[in-house]
């Protein structure tokens, strides 16, 4: 088993898309984390983003890697489809007739790949949001506030959305209707039942909003407090997806033919 | 126990029945020709034989199991299916070493395999930028990494040049004869195999039409004797009176089946007619093989 997932882990590092996808990642989570960072404490219609010197700014700030989610996802399709789009699912399972084996290997090196890209992006943030806090005078104890628990939120939210990609990938088969359908997943569909409060009540059984109570991001965005998920369920609700999109891989690339 | 059996095989896609009641077997030590037409349903056999395609009904067996159940199927079968099942991003080694983590096979074997197949100088280049011939190549070195026995190969002289298949008619003798290792490799292009294989299964519209060894079927309607004369219809009475089959295939030339080219002569001679030609005709298996699957 561990030699499959060592075969899969070579398949992604082997090809120029991964290291494509960390850059955009850290680019677009730095964007973020600018705007973040320029408005802190500025009135915007009567809603105000905390100052850059509190507690409350820094778990905001932290909690930007949360939107590396679709990246790993795109990863985890890719992992799939190019399979299809390239053939080489042919090869792969000459080498392992046994295909849940495969589809096994290929959650667990798309853990593996999310966490990294977590791992990434977390200490990205570090190099950021430390000394934006403590530039501006303020004092950041890692420990005292909830960024370890923020930090937990997104290695699992980028671990389990790698899995949801390859589950998305092997349902769909076609790398572009892959990708197209994680982009409007993440960017349209999540953020309309996330974003507004009216939707909170389908939105926080989505997998955004699932990542969101994880991480226990409660920001009043000006259209009021979202009422999340406990954290736990959260956490429980993200595991489930993972399993479902496992399942569905599995389902659906078990007895196809491959012609 | 044969290294590859297949009985009485079946599978449909939708309305097409692809493959209809086939079987055949292949034996250790011997190169076998699995020829057909394009779409007689030979890619779709060697799919149900590696596990890629279900069967409807039937077995497709391997060293006496089905692909699915082998163990360690890289040690046991090497098979190459398209040459167009690469990465184009990823270089000739990647590749290998990739098949090589799955199979529990050492990275070594990856350059191994390049330089029995010739590739050696292109291990480190993107496969992307590879010939049909080399693409070729890198699927028939994927194929050799287990050091496997049973080699199972799907129209691998396609895009070979002509040093190309003669090359690949000597690696897949030596494979067999010197190795001992059981050889199944089909080819629409007769030609390309005609001069590799020891024994011949032909398919058409998903039946098998024909088996037999290449001797066997080489053989077939060989004894006809070309006979070209100037006055070659003034032949035709003695000849048919003589017992033979006369075949009138142009003005002055004659196919005759039932008669040895003495017995022609002779009667040629009687009837004071000038032969210009006369030879024992040997059809070769390109014949058949037409005859077989077009159902002349």
């Amino acid at each position: 088993m561990s030699g499959l997932v060592r075969a899969e882990l070579r398949k992604l590092f082997t090809t120029r898309l991964w290291w494509i996808m960390l850059l955009v990642m850290l680019v677009l989570v730095g964007v973020g984390l600018g705007f973040l960072i320029a408005f802190a404490g500025v009135d915007q219609n009567g809603a105000a983003l905390p100052a850059r010197d509190t507690a409350e700014w820094a778990e905001i700030a932290w909690s930007s890697g949360s939107s590396g989610g679709i990246f790993v996802m795109i990863l985890g399709v890719v992992m799939m489809t190019s399979e299809y789009r390239y053939q080489t699912i042919t090869g792969t399972f000459l080498a392992t007739p046994r295909r849940s084996l495969v589809i096994v290997a290929k959650v667990v090196a798309g853990l593996l790949v999310g966490a990294l890209f977590a791992l990434a992006v977390l200490v990205f943030q570090a190099v950021t949001v430390i000394p934006a806090v403590t530039l501006s005078g303020g004092e950041l104890s890692l420990s005292a506030s909830r960024i370890p628990q923020i930090s937990l939120g997104i290695l699992v939210t980028l671990a389990l959305y790698a899995v949801f990609g390859i589950g998305l990938g092997a349902l769909v088969r076609n790398q572009i209707a892959g990708i197209v359908a994680a982009v409007v997943w993440a960017y349209v569909i999540e953020n309309i039942f996330t974003g507004i409060p009216a939707l909170h009540s389908v939105g926080k059984w989505l997998p955004g909003g699932a990542a969101q109570a994880l991480m226990s991001i409660d920001v009043d965005t000006g259209l009021g407090r979202p009422e999340w998920l406990p954290a736990w369920a959260g956490a429980a609700v993200l595991v489930g997806y993972g399993l479902l999109f496992a399942a569905v891989a599995t389902a659906t690339t078990v007895r196809r033919d491959i012609t | 126990m044969a290294a590859i059996e297949i009985r009485n095989l079946v599978k449909s896609f939708g309305p097409v029945k692809a493959v209809d009641g086939v079987s055949f077997s292949v034996e250790a030590g011997s190169v076998t020709g699995y020829l057909g037409p394009n779409g007689a349903g030979k890619t779709t056999t060697l799919r149900c034989l590696l596990g890629l395609v279900t069967p409807d009904s039937g077995e497709a067996l391997v060293n006496g199991e089905r692909y699915v159940a082998l163990s360690d199927p890289a040690a046991e079968v090497g098979a190459v299916l398209e040459a167009t099942s690469f990465h184009p991003g990823r270089t000739a080694r990647n590749h290998l070493r990739i098949l090589c983590t799955a199979a529990g096979l050492p990275d070594t074997r990856a350059d191994e395999a390049l330089e029995q197949v010739g590739l050696a100088d292109a291990a480190g280049k993107r496969v992307g930028g590879f010939s049909l011939g080399m693409r070729q190549r890198l699927a028939l070195a994927s194929a050799l990494l287990g050091r496997p026995r049973v080699y199972i190969l799907d129209e691998p002289a396609n895009g070979l040049d002509p040093a190309g298949i003669e090359w690949l008619r000597g690696f897949l003798r030596h494979l067999a004869h010197d190795q001992g290792a059981a050889v199944l490799v089909s080819s629409h292009v007769l030609a390309e195999v005609e001069r590799t294989v020891d024994d011949v299964v032909i398919i058409a519209k998903g039946h098998l039409v024909r088996q037999g060894s290449l001797a066997e079927l080489t053989s077939d309607g060989a004894d006809a004797v070309r006979v070209r004369a100037a006055q070659a219809a003034d032949l035709v009475p003695a000849l048919e009176a003589a017992g033979g089959a006369v075949e009138r295939v142009e003005d002055g030339l004659l196919r005759v089946r039932g008669l040895d080219p003495e017995a022609v002569g002779r009667i040629a001679l009687e009837r004071r007619v000038a032969l210009t030609e006369v030879a024992q005709e040997r059809s070769g298996l390109h014949k058949v093989f037409l005859d077989l699957t077009e159902g002349r």
